[in-house]
Parts: structure tokens; C-alpha cells; sequence
């Protein structure tokens, strides 16, 4: 990690937010407008779980067969882990985030007011609108709380502030055959724009230097989140490296700037805007296609598809992601965590045999 | 030669045997007095005719391809678009369900997960791709699709399974996404979205039937269905009688038409039929359970391959499961249609399934059937292969218990794949259950 200047916590930022009077909201995965947030007053910190917590208290709300990153974010949660944030924002990505917001608003009502946002399964010009009043109707809740109803200019600084931490993430996709760190710096940065004010992430990201990249059989990663950081070491300790992912806490979410004149209007262009997901309905062989381009573009022999157990928009694309890419000459492992912090003596024998017959 | 096919071994041969069938079947129910020992009462009569309806549907499924466009649906989709342009409807769900009850799920899920399908994934979808791909089934054949509507006012899971169904058949997708109601009441934007997207399957139906839509016989085919579900919501609510005519698991067998052949002039016959027996039924006296000594709620779905047994178990304990959050949602929705302004209306019914609203509502339905049905507990099956109408009942368990005051049992099952179902284990928890009621 020789390159990277040491790194805040989340709550080394939710504090000093805090301090310089900002509001903080906590926001589950994945898709959110970050721009409405801050032109609302609130800064977001994302919470994938967190790894390692246990899941005792979450199992109280929830079934065994729930979603990792549900049950102990509920965990954390009750476990005062959000002490201090003034607002929890659910994205539907999926079911089983679906049902951590009824259970929250309806149950567990923690003191934090829990926000929704429903994201439409389609890219039509009826998603594009639907999902354009559905982000007029969350900031009118998060001004609401707020007491901040942006104005022109206040919308302009928003979108200009997350447009360049946008830029820089994209620029660091688009540098990282030149960057001299490891996949585990390289995804500490990705990961820091996940709580890192906008302005410190570009900072962060356009400072990576370029050298010589660590040497290693390509692999793409795909799934949802590539927990824990370890992971990246034991990859480079079989010697593999990621040339690209397709995770939901990585390359999914390089959207592109929108364009029209109405904020929300232009909020809903950008986040309908991102590559092919399972969570949007986006058709399996467009998303195979899109994982083909970029694993050919970027030299990666194989694709390893990193998911918490009981996911199910990944499971159901598996077999026919693996079918079109064995077409395409690429060979694909399936592997599911728990978020307990740690990696199984399974999936690490996984991954090295993987890895040994892309040799 | 298609034409034959469905004129011959459809129309001519197929639907003269399925009726003989049927006469005979309900000689035999006729007969069936269903002695002094038995927990239950004799099935109904009409279940005769259901049959009869179901299997005439799936044998005309065998012979329909080439002489009806075919559509695959989700079972909260809005099929009257379809039903109205002459549409041959397909529900993976219900051949799932079949597969089910009839114990043929495991094998093709096991088909499924040898092509890499998890077991995690819904034991439906699980089902319907290993007889996809096996090409076993039940019914014979399903005919391919021509279109594929899905819906997603009863899970997501439906739309990973529809886009491995279109990468499949190579066939469109027509997607109504229906935004999750955390809320009471649908918003302004939301009833707009869905009737928006209601409007846009017209043309792609159209391009697949190759004919033209015509808003008189769509109305006509709202008020059918308007009246079938009308009419299915009248007969599950004689169960409140007491002893109730028919128990939740009569509703399960009898749900196949009000899903499948919904806007259908044979289907409001036969419901106003089924109705007409609870009723004589009641006159009579006859309750479903021998001697219901306890009335209870069921919630999710039905355990397919577990229903008999059940049914008896409970039975025998003078236990009449009574009512479900699941049969009831065919039902519930009715009085929010309307004929005269059928796609407003029907954007508000497909916005407003009991899937499709948040754990809390959830809850107070169940706080309104256990009031209405006089129930004194709950089975709330925590189904694995459903997690949206799973997920929250630890909560509703908890409140049904503290603030409605009714035992409620979380029971672990799946609807459709045995092996997530453990018989001891379920009949000790039954066992404690039906004490507790006991008192």
C-alpha cells in the first residue's frame, strides 16, 4: 500500500462531515443519485454490509437464506454502527433490499429517517421519466429534512463537484494499464469513492502514479463486491491480477454525465446511462457481449464472478454468462462468499486452480 | 397440418374425452360420501370441472402452436391485453405449481442445477427451466412462446427468470415494471409509468398476434375478469362461516383458472358454479373440516408437494386452515378494476398485489383476514424460494403474536422443492402449535 496516503474510516468522515455542519446519509447498494444528495446538503457514505459483522442481530429480522449484505447491515445498524447519520437511503436493487426497507420502515423504524428510491428495470424513455419524478419526489424528501431546496447554482456546484469525481473514477479505469499499484490499491481508491467527499476522491484517484503494473495472468471480476481487500492479495499471491471488473461496487457505476438542462431530467439520463446489470433487466446476452469487449480489450483470460451467497440477480445470469463466454473462448468461475471478513480454505483452492489453468 | 393437430386431437377428440372424464369424475364425487372417520369433508364437486378446464387448457397448449399467438406470463401479469387479441397464455408458475402437486419438481430442478442453475434461486423458475431444457413435463408440451410479458409486481426474481426465458427462445420481452408501494397508496408517478408501460404492450402484442386491438372487446374482457375475480373473492369469503364450507387448501386447488384463464367467459361460469355449491354447503351445514375446532390464516404460498398430507394432518386435529394472504390475491384487487376506464385501472390493480406492498401492510392484512375469518393462529410458511413474501415475517410473526394476540408458526418449507422440507421437524412445530391453541 506504499503508494497510498493513509485513508480515513467512514467514520473518520462521518465525524469531520459532521463537523463542517453536513448532513450524512447512509446508502445501501448501489445506484443513487450522488449529485441530489449533495445539492440536498447530505453527504453519503455507501454500506456494503459491512463485512465481518455478525449477523445475530440481523438474524432476528431476517432468515437465514437473506442476503449477506442485509443481514448485517440490520446488524450494524442495531448494533449502533449508524449512530449519528441523519438519513438511510435503500435503493430497490433487488428483493432482498426491497425487504430491508419494509422491514426498517415498518419495523425496526431506527431513528435515522429510511429513504427510498425505486429504480425502473429498463432503459425506455417511460423509465428515463418515471425514474426523473421518482428523484424529484426523494429530494423533495431529503429537503425536507434538510431544510436545503437547491437552487440553479447550488444544482451547477452538485453536479460539477460529482461530475469530476466521476471523471477522475473513469480516468483511473482508463489509466490502470499504466498504474504501477496492485489490485489492492487499485480497489482501495475505486472503494474510497463509496465515502470520500467528491473533491478528496479526485484528488485521490488522479494522484495513483503510473509505473510498471505488477505482472500476473488477467482476469476480469465481476459481481458485487470484491470483499475482503485480502482477496487481491491472494490473487497476486497465485499470480493473477484484474485487468476489469463488472462489479457493483466497481465499473457499474461509471456513468456517463447527462446532459439535459433539467437537473432531475439529467440525474436520470446519467444513472440509466451505466453498462449492462442484471439488476436493470438488461438482456443476458448484452451483458456477456459487454463483459466480452472488455476482457478482450483489456487482456483478461478469464472471468471470475465474486457474489454474497443468495444473490439472485447474479445466480440466474451464471450459466448463460458462462455459455456465451466459453463461446467467446473465455472460461468463468462462479465463486459465493460469506461477508465474514474472511476467505474460506475453499475459495481460496478455487481461485488457484482457476487461475492455474489460465496459464 | 397445425390446424389439424388442434381441430383433431384438440377440438374434435381432445375436448369430447376431457368432458367424458369429467361426467365421470363427478358420478364418482357424487358417490364419494366421505365416511364418519374422514377429517374431511368429500372434495367439491366443481373440482371436477376445474380439472376438466386446466386440462383442456394444457391439451390445447400441445396443439395451439401455428394457430394462436402464444404468450409465456408471469401470474401478476396484465393478461387481459393478451387474452383480448386472441392470445394462447402460458404461466410458467402454474406448470410449476403442477409440477409440484405432482411431485415431478425435484427431478427438474435437479435438470436445472446440473446446467448450473444454484439452488438458491426460486424452486419455480428452477422447475420450468429443467423441464425447459429437459423437455419433461406433466402436461405433454408447452407451446413456444411468441412473446414474453413479465410483470414485476410479485418479485424481481420473475424478471431474471424471463430474460434466461428470452435469451432461450430468442423471442421479445415485454416488460411492466411496477414500482414497489412502501406506501399506501400508488403515487402519481407511479400509475403513470405502469399505464404507460400497459399501453406500450399493445403494439408489441399486436406485432406478435398480427392483428389489430380493439378497445370494445378489451373492455369486455376487464369486466370478464373483473367478474371472475369478484367471484373468486365471494367464495373465499364463505369461508368465515362457521364451520367453513371449504378450507385454504381447496383455494389453492381451485386458484389454476382465476391465474390462467382469467377474462375468460368459462371461467366467471364456472367460479358463479363453485360458488353455488359452497353456498348449498352452507345450507347444509357441511363444513370442510369433520369437527374445526380452530380456524387459521395461511401465508405465502402453498407447500405444492405437501398439500394432501397437510391438509389431513390438520384435519385430524380439527384444524381448517381457513383463508390465505395467497388465494386471496386474486381476489382482493377486483373492486379496483373498471371496464370503462380499463388501462388507469388495471395500472392501479397491477400496482397493488398483496407482493407488491411493503411487510407492514402485509401485516395488517393479516390483522384483517385474522378479524374477518375469525382465525385463531397463523401459519406464515417461510418459503426459501420466495423471498419477498418471506422476508418481514419474522416481524409479522412478532406482531401477529404481541399485538393481535393469535399463536402464529413460522413453518420452513419451499413451494416447490422437497428437499428444503423437513417432515419431522415441520409436524413437531405443528404439534406445538396447534397445543398452543389448544390452550
Amino acid at each position: 500500500m506504499g503508494a497510498l496516503p493513509p485513508l480515513p474510516s467512514r467514520r473518520e468522515v462521518l465525524d469531520r462531515e459532521h463537523a463542517a455542519g453536513r448532513r450524512v446519509a447512509a446508502v445501501l447498494p448501489y445506484h443513487y443519485p450522488r449529485p441530489l444528495l449533495r445539492a440536498c446538503g447530505f453527504h453519503p457514505i455507501e454500506l456494503w454490509g459491512p463485512p465481518g459483522v455478525p449477523r445475530d442481530e440481523g438474524g432476528r429480522h431476517f432468515q437465514a437464506y437473506t442476503c449477506d449484505i442485509v443481514v448485517r447491515a440490520t446488524s450494524f445498524l442495531l448494533r449502533g454502527g449508524l449512530d449519528g447519520v441523519d438519513a438511510i437511503l435503500v435503493p430497490h436493487t433487488c428483493d432482498a433490499l426491497q425487504g430491508l426497507a419494509s422491514v426498517l420502515g415498518d419495523f425496526v423504524r431506527p431513528a435515522p429517517p429510511v429513504l427510498t428510491l425505486y429504480l425502473p428495470r429498463g432503459r425506455r424513455p417511460a423509465d428515463r421519466d418515471f425514474l426523473a419524478a421518482e428523484l424529484r419526489r426523494l429530494g423533495a424528501a431529503l429537503s425536507g429534512l434538510s431544510g436545503i431546496t437547491p437552487d440553479g447554482g447550488a444544482w451547477e456546484k452538485a453536479f460539477t463537484a460529482e461530475g469530476t469525481a466521476d471523471t477522475a473514477l473513469a480516468g483511473l479505469y482508463a489509466r490502470r494499464p499504466r498504474l504501477a499499484a496492485g489490485d489492492r490499491e487499485f480497489y482501495a481508491v475505486v472503494r474510497a469513492r463509496e465515502y470520500l467527499p467528491a473533491e478528496e476522491f479526485a484528488a485521490l484517484a488522479t494522484a495513483l502514479p503510473e509505473g510498471e503494473p505488477p505482472a500476473g495472468v488477467g482476469l476480469m471480476l465481476s459481481g458485487i463486491v470484491a470483499e475482503p481487500p485480502e482477496l487481491f492479495d491472494h490473487l497476486a499471491a497465485v499470480g493473477a491480477r484484474v485487468v476489469a471488473d463488472d462489479l457493483a461496487s466497481g465499473a457499474r457505476r461509471l456513468y456517463p454525465a447527462g446532459e439535459e438542462g433539467d437537473p432531475f431530467a439529467r440525474l436520470a439520463a446519467g444513472l440509466l446511462g451505466g453498462p449492462p446489470d442484471p439488476t436493470r433487466g438488461d438482456p443476458i446476452a448484452a451483458r456477456a457481449s459487454h463483459l466480452r469487449q472488455q476482457m478482450e480489450a483489456a487482456g483478461a483470460r478469464g472471468l471470475v464472478v465474486y457474489d454474497p451467497k443468495f444473490c439472485e440477480p447474479e445466480l440466474f445470469d451464471v450459466p448463460l454468462v458462462r455459455k456465451h463466454l466459453a463461446a467467446a473462448g473465455f472460461p468463468v468461475l462462479h465463486v459465493e462468499v460469506e461477508l465474514t471478513g474472511g476467505l474460506s480454505q475453499q475459495t481460496l483452492t478455487r481461485l488457484e486452480a482457476f487461475v492455474e489453468t489460465l496459464r | 397440418m397445425s390446424r389439424l393437430g388442434h381441430l383433431v386431437g384438440y377440438r374434435l377428440v381432445g375436448r369430447p374425452g376431457l368432458r367424458l372424464q369429467r361426467q365421470r369424475e363427478e358420478r364418482r364425487l357424487e358417490k364419494d360420501s366421505a365416511g364418519p372417520g374422514r377429517p374431511l369433508a368429500p372434495p367439491l364437486r366443481s373440482i371436477a370441472r376445474m380439472r376438466e378446464m386446466m386440462s383442456r387448457h394444457y391439451l390445447e397448449g400441445r396443439h395451439v402452436q401455428g394457430v394462436r399467438p402464444v404468450a409465456w406470463v408471469t401470474s401478476g401479469a396484465p393478461t387481459e391485453i393478451l387474452t383480448s387479441l386472441g392470445f394462447f397464455v402460458v404461466y410458467p408458475e402454474n406448470h410449476a405449481a403442477l409440477c409440484g402437486a405432482r411431485r415431478r419438481a425435484q427431478r427438474l430442478c435437479e435438470a436445472a442445477e446440473d446446467a448450473g442453475y444454484s439452488r438458491d434461486i426460486c424452486s419455480y423458475a428452477r422447475t420450468d427451466i429443467g423441464s425447459l431444457l429437459s423437455g419433461d413435463t406433466p402436461v405433454g408440451r408447452l407451446p413456444r412462446p411468441d412473446l414474453l410479458l413479465c410483470c414485476t409486481n410479485i418479485c424481481q426474481t420473475v424478471l431474471y427468470w424471463y430474460r434466461v426465458l428470452a435469451d432461450h427462445f430468442g423471442c421479445p420481452l415485454v416488460l411492466v415494471d411496477t414500482p414497489f408501494q412502501y406506501g399506501e397508496e400508488p403515487l402519481p408517478h407511479e400509475v403513470a409509468y405502469v399505464r404507460r408501460q400497459l399501453e406500450a404492450i399493445v403494439p408489441a402484442a399486436e406485432r406478435a398476434a398480427r392483428r389489430s386491438f380493439s378497445e370494445r372487446r378489451f373492455a369486455l374482457v376487464v369486466a370478464r375478469a373483473k367478474e371472475a375475480s369478484e367471484t373468486w373473492l365471494q367464495i373465499l369469503e364463505r369461508a368465515r362461516h362457521r364451520p367453513s364450507p371449504l378450507t385454504a387448501f381447496d383455494s389453492f386447488t381451485h386458484l389454476g383458472p382465476i391465474v390462467d384463464l382469467r377474462g375468460e367467459e368459462a371461467t366467471t361460469a364456472y367460479y358463479r358454479e363453485m360458488l353455488a355449491e359452497v353456498d348449498r354447503r352452507i345450507a347444509a351445514g357441511v363444513g370442510a373440516v369433520r369437527h374445526e375446532r380452530h380456524r387459521v390464516l395461511w401465508d405465502n404460498l402453498p407447500i405444492w408437494y405437501r398439500i394432501g398430507p397437510l391438509s389431513q394432518w390438520l384435519a385430524a386435529r380439527g384444524v381448517n386452515v381457513v383463508a390465505s394472504t395467497y388465494a386471496n390475491a386474486w381476489g382482493e384487487l377486483a373492486p379496483l378494476m373498471d371496464p370503462a376506464d380499463p388501462f388507469e385501472s388495471m395500472a392501479r390493480v397491477y400496482l397493488h398485489p398483496i407482493l407488491n406492498r411493503s411487510a407492514g401492510q402485509k401485516l395488517e392484512a393479516m390483522r384483517r383476514m385474522v378479524r374477518d375469518y375469525s382465525a385463531d393462529g397463523v401459519i406464515l410458511h417461510s418459503d426459501r424460494s420466495c423471498k419477498p413474501y418471506s422476508l418481514g415475517q419474522i416481524d409479522q410473526r412478532d406482531g401477529l403474536v404481541n399485538q393481535v394476540g393469535v399463536p402464529a408458526l413460522l413453518l420452513d418449507a419451499d413451494h416447490n422443492d422437497p428437499r428444503a422440507f423437513a417432515e419431522e421437524q415441520a409436524a413437531g412445530r405443528l404439534e406445538a402449535f396447534v397445543e398452543m391453541m389448544d390452550g
